[in-house]
């Protein structure tokens, strides 16, 4: 089977080398990237929009991701939701909505059998979505249940990241939860949901991607039964602001019933997949915390050797896992990024040490840099592992309309082009450019809260306990951990019970 | 040494029946019991290789030792003295692979997505650890952190409390009173027990209880070359483990748990059904009954999540399993007092399809939705490896997947209204609530 990436549009759309990349702002007609498959019998079609959680105006956090689900499970003026399902239910075909802070992605998966049918509702639900009143209720209080039940009740690890947004964007458009806060979602009215969608879900913010078996006049269908039916409009792309400086390493402690300590750590980092740095940074990433692979100095040091926990984790840009494989998914693309680490709970009493030891790594890796044979393993690794990305239809589509949204080459290629070029003198200038240890936003979700913030300012040794002895190596190694100076700026440790995040 | 003693190859078989498994899949077995299928899969240069083992949280069996296929599962990622786990990850990084491993009640799986080059190496690597795994006692002490780690990550969520509670409460005897991570006191007794892991290698890693499976870009040829070259001198085994049996609950069981933390109330409830059966038609009609219930379709779906919106979360039904499993139900429910609400609607729609025939174009339509989402699903050498190793575990036949499918389509009114009387007696259910800790 052989893949062919080609642009389909009513204006002349000049392609690059490749044939797949442009950016989303032609202003005649939108481009549509095409991965024609002729021998599949599955069609793919994701309909993005340059709209996320940035726009949700200040006191309605939450009202683009309310949009989207009213898109996504959501009727249509033709169909209630109940007739959709149904429609929908013997063909297994799928339909959803994916928002994050700046884009917002309809994606339908549907066998080919299907696709002429499919296509009408899809464009249906995109173009002129019911806005049913239990429709809006219902998806209003599964965000806010999200919120109010899930995030803050059972899942310690993701109230973790979302405390280290918190904490890294305050005040700034990426602070607040996508899925909304507790009051900006109970202030949104149907109304306010309607005129969201009329001005930010339109022509000018588009970019749709097929894949699949379909047939040859399909992205002109597309073309003409989704896309030039949005709204005019003109492209609600915002100014993002600076983010805030962090002053020294600042800790956000969330204080609550735990039966372990979830940490995350991080600060704003100002490198995207457009910037020649993120490859090299690509490639220390790789070595330093690879995302749930023995490939990565944190794993191996801190669960590997000492088994203090299931797994640590670093990411140069925001990293959500596509579904239970270990790959990124794909249509996240944010023009602000961070660097981020992430340490799976630890046992209340070694949590101090695993955090110690996290910053302690990333100033080792800032000081000295990767080796040559360090960065020549990871760069083979990363060379090998990125084509595994893209193994289905859908997220080999996704990374090339995120490759349009950069203004990039196919994510993939990029990969496949940069880094055999790189040296590690380059890697190491990169790390120094843009990696340090000394502002730093940390995060942490533990009982007795108040404790932990006195150990931490106070600057206590934490020695570690371990089920079995250790080598000379580790504790010599353990000696300076436990001893390594936090320096935590009392001036910015906060405690806050569980209760009070995410409120507004 | 051992030579491949059958081959099979199911090719124009499968596609003159119109199966629902689309692509050609050959077998061979070796002398010390090992069976290999190959499925050549258009995914240029990709290939994905699983070794299934046909032991999960079902083996174990001594009481004090739940979780343990679990923690081998991670163990088996502790080297060999050829490759020792430094070693081993260097090869696994060099190649660029996704490998990782997995644990059930019933089985457990070690995968490697990678380049179809390196076929040879990974047979080399995973027949190595399969045959040779060494480690220390300091080496399984400090994985046993790793365990409660997971352990912990998992607990923050009151589903897998929910779980838990449930087994333990419906079960008397079968392993499947405990989940498959073990019970706490297990889990922090783990680092103690070393001895009982390497039995646990002896016992179940052998040939005749594993099947490896690989799919993709690879040539059948090369396949079975470098089986019986890394294969064929793994040595048979012969535990035969004594699985307790269930005896049959007799009376209701119900108990309330609470949750330390904010969260909605959920409802869990469990029956017991029986256990996975390529010819018997109790199991597909039972998966076809779940969709009539449960989907997005359902009249008792719509009921609670759409009209009444009594409910964000509800699902059910029973995994395909050795021995009998339970037919689970999970509601989340959006407002404390109509639990018992959203408990009676469950039960009174079950009481409806224990009498009233389903429409047939209802049944139709579940019976196509099942169809094309298995069809749909397998999208990439990994899924097809992942979905046919599912099948495997269970009955050691690549034609079985066939055969369930075909069971689906013949799955009848009256076989629905069967196992809903059969099955789904007050007397073979368990229920737990849980419920937010008041403050919360």
């Amino acid at each position: 089977m052989t893949f062919r990436c080609v642009l389909l549009g009513l204006c002349a759309v000049v392609a690059s080398s490749l044939g797949c990349n442009t950016g989303p702002d032609l202003d005649e007609a939108t481009p549509i990237i095409a991965l024609p498959m002729p021998n599949s019998p599955l069609v793919t079609i994701r309909v993005g929009f340059r709209v996320g959680s940035v726009h949700d105006p200040e006191s309605q956090k939450g009202l683009n991701a309310v949009t989207a689900l009213m898109m996504g499970r959501g009727g249509s003026t033709t169909l209630s939701y109940e007739e959709l399902t149904e429609t929908l239910y013997p063909w297994s075909a799928s339909l959803s909505a994916q928002f994050d802070k700046e884009m917002t992605v309809l994606i339908g998966e549907v066998h080919r059998d299907h696709l002429e049918p499919f296509i009408d509702i899809l464009s249906d639900l995109i173009v002129t979505p019911g806005f049913d009143e239990a429709d809006f209720s219902r998806n209003r209080d599964f965000l806010t249940n999200s919120v109010v039940s899930t995030l803050r009740g059972s899942d310690d690890e993701e109230l973790g990241k979302e405390t280290l947004n918190t904490l890294l964007y305050n005040g700034h458009p990426y602070g607040a939860p996508v899925n909304g806060t507790e009051e900006g979602l109970a202030s949104i009215a149907l109304d306010d949901v309607r005129a969201f969608h009329a001005s930010h879900y339109t022509k000018a913010n588009v970019i749709v991607g097929i894949a699949g078996g379909y047939p040859d006049d399909f992205g002109e269908r597309v073309q003409r039964e989704i896309v030039a039916q949005l709204p005019d409009g003109g492209s609600t792309a915002t100014i993002l602001p600076a983010v805030s400086s962090l002053d020294g390493r600042e800790v956000l402690i969330v204080d609550k019933e735990a039966i372990a300590t979830a940490i995350s750590i991080g600060f704003p980092m100002n490198v995207t997949r457009a910037d020649d740095d993120f490859y090299a940074l690509m490639v220390a990433n790789s070595y330093f915390g690879e995302h749930r692979t023995f490939n990565g100095l944190l794993m191996n040091k801190m669960r590997g050797q000492r088994g203090l926990n299931y797994g640590d984790y670093s990411y140069i840009e925001n990293f959500i896992q596509d579904g239970g494989s270990r790959l990124p998914v794909s249509n996240i693309p944010r023009r602000e990024q961070l660097f981020s680490i992430w340490i799976r709970p630890v046992p209340h009493h070694n949590a101090h040490f695993a955090l110690r030891q996290a910053i302690r790594e990333l100033e080792v890796l800032v000081t000295e840099g990767l080796t040559e044979t360090e960065f020549e393993a990871s760069r083979e690794f990363l060379l090998n592992y990125s084509k595994l990305y893209v193994q289905t239809t859908s997220r080999r589509l996704g990374y090339h309309m995120d490759s349009s949204v950069y203004g990039t080459e196919y994510f993939i290629d990029e990969i496949q082009r940069r880094l055999p070029a790189l040296t590690v003198t380059e890697v190491n200038e990169a790390i120094r450019r843009h990696l340090q240890f000394n502002d730093l936003a940390i995060a942490v979700v533990t009982s007795e809260a108040e404790v932990f913030r006195d150990r931490l300012v106070a600057n206590e040794p934490s020695p570690p306990t371990y089920n079995a002895e250790v080598t000379s190596e580790i504790e010599a190694e353990d000696l300076l951990i436990t001893s390594y100076d936090l320096a935590i700026n009392p001036e910015r440790v906060q405690v806050v019970p569980v209760g009070q995040m995410f409120r507004r | 040494m051992g030579a491949i003693i059958w081959t099979t190859t199911a090719v124009s078989v499968a596609q003159d029946r119109g199966d629902i498994f689309p692509f050609p899949v050959t077998t061979f077995q070796l002398e010390n019991g090992l069976q290999v299928v190959g499925v050549e899969y258009d995914s240029p240069g990709v290939v994905a290789f699983y070794t299934v083992v046909r032991a999960g949280s079902r083996n174990e069996v001594e009481p004090g030792f739940s979780g343990y296929a679990h923690f081998f599962e991670h163990m088996m990622f502790r080297g060999t003295e050829r490759y020792p786990t430094d070693a081993y990850n260097a090869v696994i990084k060099r190649i660029g692979a996704d490998s990782n491993a997995f644990t059930t009640n019933d089985w457990t799986a070690y995968y490697i997505v990678a380049s179809s080059d390196e076929l040879e190496t990974i047979v080399d690597l995973e027949s190595d650890r399969f045959k040779n795994l060494r480690y220390s006692e300091e080496a399984f002490r400090t994985e046993a952190g790793a365990i409660l780690g997971e352990y912990n990550l998992n607990f923050s969520n009151p589903v897998a409390l929910l779980q838990e509670t449930l087994n333990d409460l419906a079960y008397d005897a079968h392993p499947y009173k405990h989940t498959t991570i073990g019970l706490l006191d297990d889990v922090q007794d783990m680092p103690n027990n070393y001895d009982y892991s390497v039995q646990f290698y002896d016992r179940y890693y052998r040939p005749e209880n594993s099947i490896v499976v690989v799919v993709g870009d690879f040539d059948q040829s090369a396949l079975e070359r470098f089986a019986e070259q890394y294969y064929a001198d793994w040595e048979r085994g012969d535990f035969v483990p004594q699985i307790p049996q269930e005896p049959t609950q007799t009376e209701e069981r119900t108990t309330t748990i609470n949750w330390s933390n904010p969260t909605l109330p959920f409802l869990m409830i469990g029956y017991h059904v029986p256990a996975f059966s390529d010819d018997a038609i109790d199991m597909p009609a039972l998966d076809v009954f779940s969709q009539l219930l449960f989907s997005e379709t359902s009249p008792l779906f719509r009921q609670l999540y759409l009209e009444e919106q009594l409910v964000d979360v509800i699902q059910g039904g029973a995994l395909d399993s050795r021995d009998a499993p339970l037919f689970s139900i999970i509601a989340r429910i959006t407002d404390t007092a109509r639990i018992h609400d959203v408990r009676d609607a469950i039960y009174e729609e079950i009481e409806r399809l224990k009498t009233e025939p389903v429409d047939t174009a209802i049944l139709d339509s579940t019976k196509s939705h099942m169809r094309y989402g298995f069809s749909m699903g397998l999208n990439s050498p990994g899924q097809i490896a992942r979905t046919l190793s599912h099948y495997l575990q269970l009955t050691e036949d690549p034609q079985t997947v066939n055969r369930v499918y075909d069971l689906y389509e013949s799955v009848s009114p009256e076989d629905i209204m069967m196992v809903a009387n059969t099955y789904f007696s007050d007397s073979n259910r368990t229920v737990v609530i849980l419920t937010a800790e008041e403050g919360q």
